[in-house]
This record gives structure tokens, sequence and C-alpha cells, in this order.
């Protein structure tokens, strides 16, 4: 398989380096001069004060609903800890415990907005109670901390994985409490997007997460986040849609008139959150995509690479799911009941979820766009050769992903989308007469030009480079023929990793991740310093505002701060700039 | 609804958002006659704010540190781990285990997936039936071949998942090895050499190999260990010319790398830019399964179409989800983690003693015995032996109406409430309680408490009281005098160390639509919205300070209370707590 001939840079044979035993930094080039090997420190040498738990790292990774904690290099967190009313209740209140606790929810919900208990933010922080968000991530990690880490209180160094357009507030909310409650005595951010593409083995990626608020496209170039879209299209409206859809088969609801049904607002939740919630994960699942629906004669220019999709498998499908039926017991309703739907029914909140496509596309706002509609966009807005790589490495993430069938589907019509309009960011009648007319169609750019195209075309004949010279810049069309490629350092760099294999790119390619928390779990182990790590001395001085931008903070200095090599340059440290990443404000 | 008795809730110092930037010690002493001022007035404690569920506690859940003379609640102590164990076989497990093994016991402890009962290990093989094989030295011989997870409480067995155990004991191993269905996991050596053979093997069978490539069949345990292991390959590999990752290497002088780094800073840095320049600092992606790539797998058809033959009854609840632990033997599950059949055995959490520090003094307040199986503690500062209790009941006067249901409280119709609070030191203490006029919230009751300053005597040892002469006035009972209303500025009763009180409550009415109209006119928005849960419990936010002299040089609290004057010094805790009294009736 490792074929080590051709560049100087050969990368050691695994099995030679296996053989010896440091992870050998043996062979460099020749110029890179005398080195140590790498060597695995292990705490009782590198923690100067075993007073500090220091190799008990640990990792949080905040959701909306959940929130999942563990070691640094496990590979999966140890524990979870769901957020819901039970979780805020008092101490010493067992109420949980009575037999008719559960048929009381309409009584504990009322005058609170529909399963916002089971939140622990919202990201629309007007009106948020910031203490209270702080109070329930303290009795979370605390909980956590106790039951599942089964660690004690000394102080600890926390990685943080969050969300990258987590508001600055709850941010700050959620350090306040690390800090103060916990003593950490420094806390690193990583952003989600990132951490799953590092667990996906990637420096690139289009991440979708189909989170329980909004469902976020990211696209992470180079571990960098490029580019990022979302819609409100996520869980809680899955949710939403279920309730609508089994309130709607309620015996007692058939009788009553379709307007009461239809102002939505004003209408009373007939089914507990818990139940609808439930029944979400456990019964809802999504169509596959039909071809046929939308018949696109395969155009001359369409992708080539595009994967070929079974549509056998859709139709059998279909001609199997013709008449069954499914039975969900509903509890919470009034009076508790056994409902008979038809399956193919449930996937009718998935359906008006995520896709939506009783509306036509033009129709909807940039709030909620429908998660492949918004796919697309992302990928449309992204500069040529970012959009050639992140297509062939998306990543679906996030709590709506088991959603049977919901990740094939909305990649099946992404595909779809970008074969029938490619990338040109035009749509509507006129570009249709366009593409069909052959006369108007010659001098311009191509249509359907797909990034392999484009790649081929720019490149020459280094197609796994990363974009080459760029034939068409600004509408400025430079002569590529003519041009002697000019050797960058940079790309030679790029380049390096593709020695012996193609980078793919250009084609559609789903890639599995093994999820942020995991992600940040692998960096942290690798002890890769975060770009936003954040001293507890500075913040409790400082607090957000102290923060300065990200390219303003060496990361040099991150380092030896995060290294704490000697009293000394922790005091240098101590006036140095620091950074929130991502999440700092501008 | 169960009807419901009085309670009390002890709010923590800790909580109030004035010490919470700060933990210092509020010095006892300090103003003795300072009332809880205006400020505190202005903020008065709202028992309702959904903050105020986080900084409540039962009396019995508050620890006392003696030193700091202070409450302490699970909140604001420091924690320190005496030992851990699994509460199933109560078998302790060192600290390093948990680091390398994880936080589940390891040994044969399993919890049903189904109904979270213990599981037993049991053959699969049924008894011989004694009519049919008669032979007693049958039934003698230890059972064999294969076993299984049996719960006997909702007779689940791990056979519903197609897994058996070739030995009964060391399941947590073996289970570790197999998948659901009963197909074993291959190791990582496995995995490599099967990969070998598809790619040199497989030359007509190239799906297979792609297969191998794409990593369908990982599971996440390898592909975490491929990714980190490529990773580890490609830092070692990338950054060697020390740009920040290697420096962990460098910290020592005697390292090659950190000579050359400052020779360069000697020359002039221009070795050392050489040396940048020809850095080839860039990690390449993983390509193959080796590395820790893995393709989706985005064709769910088949699950589909299980959840439709097989139905709601053949998903799992979420409650059995989450107490479900990643799979690590599989891969990703998705959506495919909602049905029974991918249901696994639960190891047993392991637990831990804790013992419990004063997080300002560290001080011991509470530790533990170390055995696992003793429930006891060494030390064990309750704050129950510390300050005052309080118990609440109902003052049934005689002209109360007695057809009156007990549990529910009448709305505008004046209750009586006896309070009684009983002194546990063996100093006598002042004690000084403040109410707000009106309980917070939408619904304000009003509240009197008809003797708000009174002092409690000693907790005396109770002969002594007795061996006493007993006439002494005060503590005799007033109830003697016959029924007898209560007033303002008295108290009701008192005992050796308790004194009783009386606290007169105008439960409010929960109509929404007298809300509106008794809410003054030019304050903001009425909210009429619906009765929000517990809004019909009448809760007394109640501030209590406790005074009382005690001796300054001596720790303890309870030596003999006939000292000189001088060596005696006051003390004082103040403390939020809240008086459960009932609910209010909804007619």
């Amino acid at each position: 398989m490792a074929s080590s001939t051709g560049p100087p840079t050969t990368l050691p044979h695994r099995s030679v380096a296996n053989i010896r035993s440091p992870p050998a930094a043996g062979h460099h080039g020749p110029s890179s001069g005398p080195s140590t090997p790498l060597r695995p420190i292990t705490s009782a040498f590198a923690s100067p004060s075993s007073l500090r738990a220091e190799e008990d790292l640990i990792i949080i990774e905040f959701g909306t609903r959940k929130l999942q904690v563990g070691f640094a290099g496990d590979a999966a967190p140890r524990g979870s800890i769901w957020f819901g009313p039970d979780h805020q209740r008092r101490v010493g209140d067992f109420r949980a415990w009575q037999t008719d606790y559960h048929d009381d929810w309409r009584n504990a919900a009322a005058g609170k907005s529909w399963g916002c208990d089971h939140e622990l933010w919202q990201s629309d922080i007007r009106g948020l109670d910031l203490g209270l968000v702080g109070d329930k991530i303290e009795r979370a990690l605390k909980d956590a901390f106790s039951r599942y880490l089964l660690i004690d209180s000394r102080p600890r160094r926390v990685v943080c994985v969050l969300p990258s357009d987590l508001p600055i507030p709850l941010l700050s909310t959620a350090l306040d409490s690390l800090f103060n409650r916990f003593q950490s005595p420094t806390v690193s951010l990583f952003s989600s997007p990132v951490a799953s593409a590092v667990a996906a083995g990637m420096r690139s990626a289009l991440v979708i997460d189909l989170g329980w608020s909004e469902t976020v496209v990211t696209a992470v170039y180079e571990y960098r986040e490029v580019n990022c879209g979302r819609t409100i299209r996520g869980g809680r409206m899955l949710v939403e849609q279920t309730h609508n859809l089994l309130a709607k088969h309620l015996p007692q609801a058939r009788k009553e008139t379709e307007a009461a049904h239809s102002s939505q607002q004003a209408q009373d939740y007939a089914l507990s959150f818990e139940e609808c919630d439930e029944i979400t994960t456990r019964m809802v699942w999504c169509k596959p995509y039909h071809a046929a629906t939308t018949t696109v004669a395969q155009t001359a220019e369409g992708l080539p690479t595009v994967q070929e999709h079974d549509e056998s498998d859709a139709r059998g499908h279909s001609s199997s799911g013709k008449a069954a039926t499914a039975t969900i017991p509903l509890k919470s309703a009034k009076p508790p009941t056994l409902l008979n739907l038809p399956y193919d029914l449930l996937t009718e909140p998935c359906e008006n979820t995520f896709f939506d496509s009783r509306y036509s596309q033009s129709s909807f706002d940039d709030h909620e766009l429908p998660v492949y509609l918004l796919v697309y966009r992302s990928l449309l807005n992204l500069p040529l050769d970012v959009r050639a790589i992140c297509m062939s490495r998306i990543i679906f993430t996030g709590g709506c992903t088991g959603v049977l069938g919901l990740r094939k589907r909305i990649f099946d019509e992404v595909s779809h989308l970008i074969q029938q309009r490619g990338w040109d960011p035009v749509q509507g009648k006129a570009t249709e007469q366009l593409r069909s007319n052959l006369k108007l169609n010659r001098g311009t750019r191509q249509a359907g030009t797909g990034p392999t195209d484009a790649a081929s075309q720019a490149g020459g004949s280094s197609g796994g480079g990363g974009g080459g010279g760029g034939e068409e810049q600004d509408g400025v069309w430079h002569d590529a023929a003519n041009n002697t490629p000019k050797v960058d350092p940079i790309d030679e760099q790029l380049k390096r990793g593709g020695d012996k294999r193609p980078r793919v790119q250009g084609q559609m390619r789903a890639l599995e991740s093994l999820g942020a928390w995991t992600g940040a779990s692998m960096i942290s182990h690798l002890k890769t310093p975060a770009i936003a790590t954040i001293g507890r001395d500075l913040w409790l001085q400082q607090g957000a505002a102290g923060a300065s931008k990200a390219s303003d903070v060496d990361p040099k200095t991150q380092q030896r701060q995060s290294l704490g090599a000697g009293g000394l340059i922790r005091g240098a440290a101590a006036s140095s700039a620091w950074t929130l990443g991502v999440w700092g404000a501008n | 609804m169960a009807p419901l008795t009085p309670y009390t809730f002890f709010q923590c110092p800790c909580s109030e958002p004035s010490t919470l930037g700060q933990p210092a010690d509020r010095s006892s002493g300090a103003g003795a006659g300072a009332e809880p001022d205006a400020d505190d007035e202005d903020r008065a404690f709202d028992p309702r704010a959904p903050r105020s569920n986080y900084s409540l506690y039962p009396l019995e859940y508050l620890l006392y540190c003696e030193d700091c003379q202070q409450i302490r609640c699970p909140r604001c102590v420091a924690e320190e781990i005496v030992t851990f164990y699994c509460p199933c076989c109560l078998f302790e497990v060192p600290s390093s285990n948990l680091k390398s093994e994880g936080n589940r016991c390891t040994r044969s402890c399993f919890q049903c997936p189904v109904c979270i009962g213990p599981l037993t290990t049991t053959s699969l093989e049924s008894h011989p039936d004694p009519s049919l094989l008669a032979a007693p030295d049958n039934s003698a011989v230890p059972h064999s071949g294969p076993y299984m997870l049996t719960c006997s409480y909702c007779n689940w067995s791990s056979t519903e998942i197609g897994i058996k155990f070739d030995k009964s004991n060391g399941i947590h191993a073996q289970l570790a090895k197999l998948r659901n269905g009963g197909t074993t996991r291959l190791t990582a050596k496995e995995h490599k050499e099967r990969r070998k053979d598809l790619l040199q093997g497989g030359g007509p069978s190239t799906r297979t190999a792609e297969a191998a490539v794409d990593g369908r069949d990982l599971d996440v345990d390898t592909q975490f260990a491929n990714l980190k292991a490529f990773y580890q390959n490609q830092l070692a590999d990338s950054s060697s010319g020390g740009n920040g990752l290697s420096s962990l290497g460098d910290l020592g002088f005697a390292s090659p790398n950190s000579l050359s780094r400052i020779m360069s800073i000697y020359t002039g840095g221009n070795l050392h830019d050489k040396r940048s320049k020809s850095r080839i600092g860039v990690m390449r992606e993983a390509l193959d399964s080796d590395e820790g790539l893995k393709i989706a797998n985005l064709d769910e058809s088949e699950a589909v179409e299980k959840l439709q033959e097989e139905g709601y009854d053949a998903t799992v609840s979420t409650e059995q989800m989450s107490n479900q632990t990643p799979n690590l033997g599989e891969a990703p599950l998705h959506g495919r983690g909602r049905f029974t059949s991918e249901l696994r055995p639960v190891p047993y959490l392991l637990r831990t003693k804790r013992s419990k520090r004063c997080p300002i003094c560290r001080h011991i307040i509470s530790k533990p015995e170390a055995k696992v199986q003793a429930t006891r503690f060494r030390i064990r500062l309750v704050a129950g032996s510390y300050i005052p209790s309080i118990t609440i009941r109902p003052l049934n006067t005689p002209e109360a109406n007695p057809g009156a249901p007990s549990d529910t409280l009448q709305p505008l119709k004046p209750v009586q409430f006896l309070l009684t609070f009983k002194n546990p030191i063996f100093e006598a203490v002042k004690v000084t309680l403040a109410t707000p006029a009106k309980t917070p919230g939408r619904f304000a009751s009003k509240v009197t408490v008809l003797c708000p300053q009174f002092e409690i005597d000693a907790n005396t040892d109770v002969w002594d009281e007795a061996l006493k002469d007993g006439d002494k006035d005060k503590r005799r009972r007033r109830g003697e005098d016959g029924p007898h209303q209560a007033e303002a500025g008295k108290i009701w009763e008192r005992g050796r160390n308790w004194v009783s009180l009386v606290i007169e409550v105008v439960p409010a009415s929960l109509r929404l639509d007298l809300l509106a109209l008794t809410s003054p006119a030019g304050g903001h928005e009425v909210d009429t919205g619906p009765l929000r849960e517990d809004e019909d419990l009448l809760e007394i936010p109640m501030f209590v300070r406790v005074e009382w002299e005690a001796d300054a040089v001596g720790d303890e609290i309870g030596s003999a209370p006939n000292k000189d004057k001088e060596g005696r010094e006051k003390r004082e805790l103040a403390y939020w707590c809240v008086l459960g009294l009932g609910r209010v009736s909804q007619s």
C-alpha cells in the first residue's frame, strides 16, 4: 500500500514506525536539522504540581438539550445529561415518583412554551434568565461529574465543545460557572463543526448539524469555518410537527373543525411534549427520494461524477408500504388512546420539517430554508475549490440524524439539485432558456460547470491541487495556457498530503464522523492547543470584554501559557492577550 | 394531587448573588442591630423564581462548618473521593482501574436494558427434567455450555439480542467482543489481516475491497483507534520543525531542537528562517479505513422496513435509550439504535463515597466510613444540629371550621399556623424573623408573623430540667390558662428548647379575573396567563436571623455555658427559608 517513493518528504513506512518504538519523527528532510523524538509524556513528569489533577482533561459538549462529558482520549463520552423539568426541581422534591405525576403534564407545562423545559438555552437570549442557565449548567455538570466521571472537586482543565454561533452572553455564562463553581484553571474552546471534521479524519468538510433548535450547515476548510448557513428546521420543529400530526388524528380532534386546527398558535397542545418527543424518536422516518416525482432529463452537461443512486430501492419501498399501519399508544391524550396511523403518514412530520416541498423554493425566508436547499446554497456560496473539497466531505451530525432515511434523503435531494441546476446562482425561466439555447451559451461560462470540470480546466495537470491558478477571477480572464505555473510554497505543502492518492473532490460523498465530542477528545489528547484558551485569572479579571480578536493573539504565547513551562512565562502571559476565537466579538 | 404536608426549605447563603462572586466569610457579629436592610428588602427572596429551585434544600441536605460558622450546601462543599465501588457486587474498584476501564463495573454486574433490574447469568440449557432423565447425578453436574444474562423481573434475556456466553464469569470482557446477533468483533489485528487479504486476493471481488477501504464495517472503537494512530503519525511527521505541537519534547535545554533554536536567535534568525521555510508542516487527511476514514452508509431502508414490520413495540423508549452506554463495538447506529434488537446489557455505573470539606477553611465536614459495606459516617456535621429546625402545623382554634378539608386552604380566609422552632445547640439563641407582608408572585397572600422576635432556651440535658425546680412560670404552658387567642407580640407556647408562635395568612384568590382587577392600575402589564405549576402552593419566604453567644476560644460550641462573659463572643447566622403551608383551593 504505502509506496514511499517520490517526494523528499516520505512518510515513514507505517509498520516500520511501529517497530521502532517511539512515534518516530526519525526521517525528515535533511534540512530540518536535529530534533528530539516525540515522546509521550506521562503526567508524573509533566505536571510540576500534583495538586492539580493535570491529566484529567475534561471534555464537555454543550448541546441545547443535553450535555456530554468525558475525558480526553476516550472514544465516546462517559455520560450525557438530558435537560428536563425534573432536572430543575428543588433538591428533595420527590414528586417525580408519585404515581400520577406523568398524567399531570398539563398542569406542569402550563404557562410555559411547550417543551422549553427540556432545553438548556434558547439562542434568542432576549428575556432569557442567564442566571438560570448558569444554574442549569452547574447542576448538570455537577451531576455528570459525580455520576459519570466519578471525580472529586479538584480544579481541572476543561475543554468545551460549542456550536460556533453561540451568543456571547451564553458562552460567558457557561464560562462563569466553569470558572466560579468548578474553579477550572483553563478552559479551551473548540467549535463543534471543526471537531466533527477532525473526528472524521478530515481537514475540510461540510458539516450538516441537524440539531435541536436549528439545522446548521457549516463549511470547514482547512480547519477553519468558512461559511455557515442556518435554518430553523430542526428537532424542535420536527417534534411540533409530530404533535400536530398526532393531534390531528386523535379521535376527538377529528370531530372538531379544521379552523381550530389551522390556528396553531392559539391551539392548546393535546399531548405532552415528552410523549411527542418519544414518538418522534421511535417512529418517525423519512421517505426516500423519489426521482420520479421530479423527473429531469439527464442533460449532457450534468455532472458526470455524481453518484448513481439506487432507484430500485426507493421503488421497492413504495410497493411494500401499501397499507401498513402503525399502532401508537398515547398516554397523555385525554382519554388515553391507541392511535392507528398509516405507516406512510409517519413521514409527514419529517417531510414538513426538513423539505416542505409543498411550497415553491422561492417562497421561503432566509431563516426557514428547507435543509437540502440550505445545503445547496451553502455549497454554492463557497469558492470553487473549497466547494469541490467540501462537497465530497459531507458530514451529518446532530440529534435528527436518528430519523431513519433522513440523511440519505437530504443527500439525494442535494445531488439532484446539483444535477439539475449545476452551480449557477441564477435560476428561473430565463436561465432555463439560456441553457437550452446553445447559441447564447457558447461564449459564456457553462451553466453546468461542475467543480471537477473547473478544477481540471484551471489546474491543468495538477488535478489534485487546491484550486490551481484560477482561470477566471472577478471576471478577468487569465491566459492559463501560456502561463507558467508558479510554484506556490503553500500549495506545495497542501499537495504533500496527497502525494500517493489524489484527494477526493468534486463528487458528492458523505462521511461518517465520530462526533464533535470525540473530535475534541482526539484533539486534546494529541495535545494540540486551542486558539481560544482562557485562563481563570484573566477571565475573572476581565470577563468576556477582555477578549481580543483571534487574529491579534499570538498562538505561540498561548501555547506557552498552556504548557506552563515555569512561573516566568506564566507571569508574562498574564498580561498577554487572549481570545474567544470564533465566538469573540469583533 | 396528594395531600400536602407543610414543609420547609432552607436557602444556603452561598447562592446569594452578593456572595457568589467572593465567597469571603461574612464575619460574625458585624452590625448586631442591622436587620435585613433596605437593599435586602427590595430583593426579597422569591421562592417561585425558577432560580430559587437551585438554592433551596431541605434541612437534612445541609451541612455546617463549625469553623466558618456557616451553612454548607451540596453546592458549596469541596468533595474528595474515599472509595469507588460497584453498587451491585459491592466490590471496591481501585482508582487506577477507573482510568483504564471506565466508569462501569467490569465484573459481571449488568442491568437489564429494558427495566434496569439486575441481570443474572444462567445456563442456556434448562435444568434437565428429573422425570425425563431420572439420573440424580445429572443434576449434580454443574451447568455447562452457553450462558445468558436474564432479568428475573421482566424476563428479558440476552438471547433476545442473540448473545450467548461461553463462560459464566468475566461477562463484561466477553460482551465487549460480541456484537448483537452473536457475531464476534474483529480485533484491530484481524481487521488489518482481513483487509490485506481482500486487497491481495480480491481481484474479482473489488466491491468488498472497496468496502474495506471505505470502512463500512468499521466500528466506533476501531475507527477512533485508527484515527488516533493516523493523527499521531501525522503529527510526528509534520511537526518535526518544532512548530508548537512538538514543543513538549523541546522543553529541555539538552534537546538538539532547542539548541538550534537558541543558535538561531544568536545568528540573527537566519537559520531559523531557513528551517521554517523548509518545514513541511501540514498534516494530510485520512484516506482509508486504516486511517480512520469511514464513508457513511446512508442507506437505511432496511431499518425503515423493519420499523414498518415490527412497529412501535420493537422500538426503545427514550428512557431505555438514555440508559444505554454508547456501543463502541458497532458502527455509529444513528436511527438504528431505536430497535430493541440493538439493546445491550448495561454494566452498572460505579459509585463513590465522598468526604466533604468546607471550601474555605478546608475542614472536613463529612467523612464516610471507607468500607463499602458500612453506611456510617466518621464525621458528619449536619446543619440540623446547629440551626433551629422549623415545623409547621395548622392551628385549629375552636372557631375554625372543622368541616373544611385540612389539605387545601380557602382563598381570602385567614388561617393561622403554628411554627415551632427547636433549638439544637447548647446556648440560648435569639431568633428574629422577617417576612414580606405579601408573598411575591402573581397571587400575593398576606402574611403576618405575630411574634417576629423571641428567644429559645438552650438545648440542655433533659434531666437537668427535670431535676431543677420546675416552677419557672415562663416555661409553663400557656394552654393551661384555657383556650386563648393568638396575640401579637407574644409567643404561643414555649418548652425546654423550643418556642412556637403563630403566623397568620390570608391566602390569595387564584382567580385570574380578579387578578386583573386588583392589580395596581399604574403598574406594568398584568400577566393573566393560565395558572402555572405550583402557583397554587402557598409558600412564604422568611428571613431567619439567629444570634447566640458562644465561647470565643474553644471551637466546641457545646462547652459549659457558665463561663465569664469576657471569653464569649456573639455569633450570628442569617438565611432565607421557605415555608410551604399548603395548596390554595382553586374553586
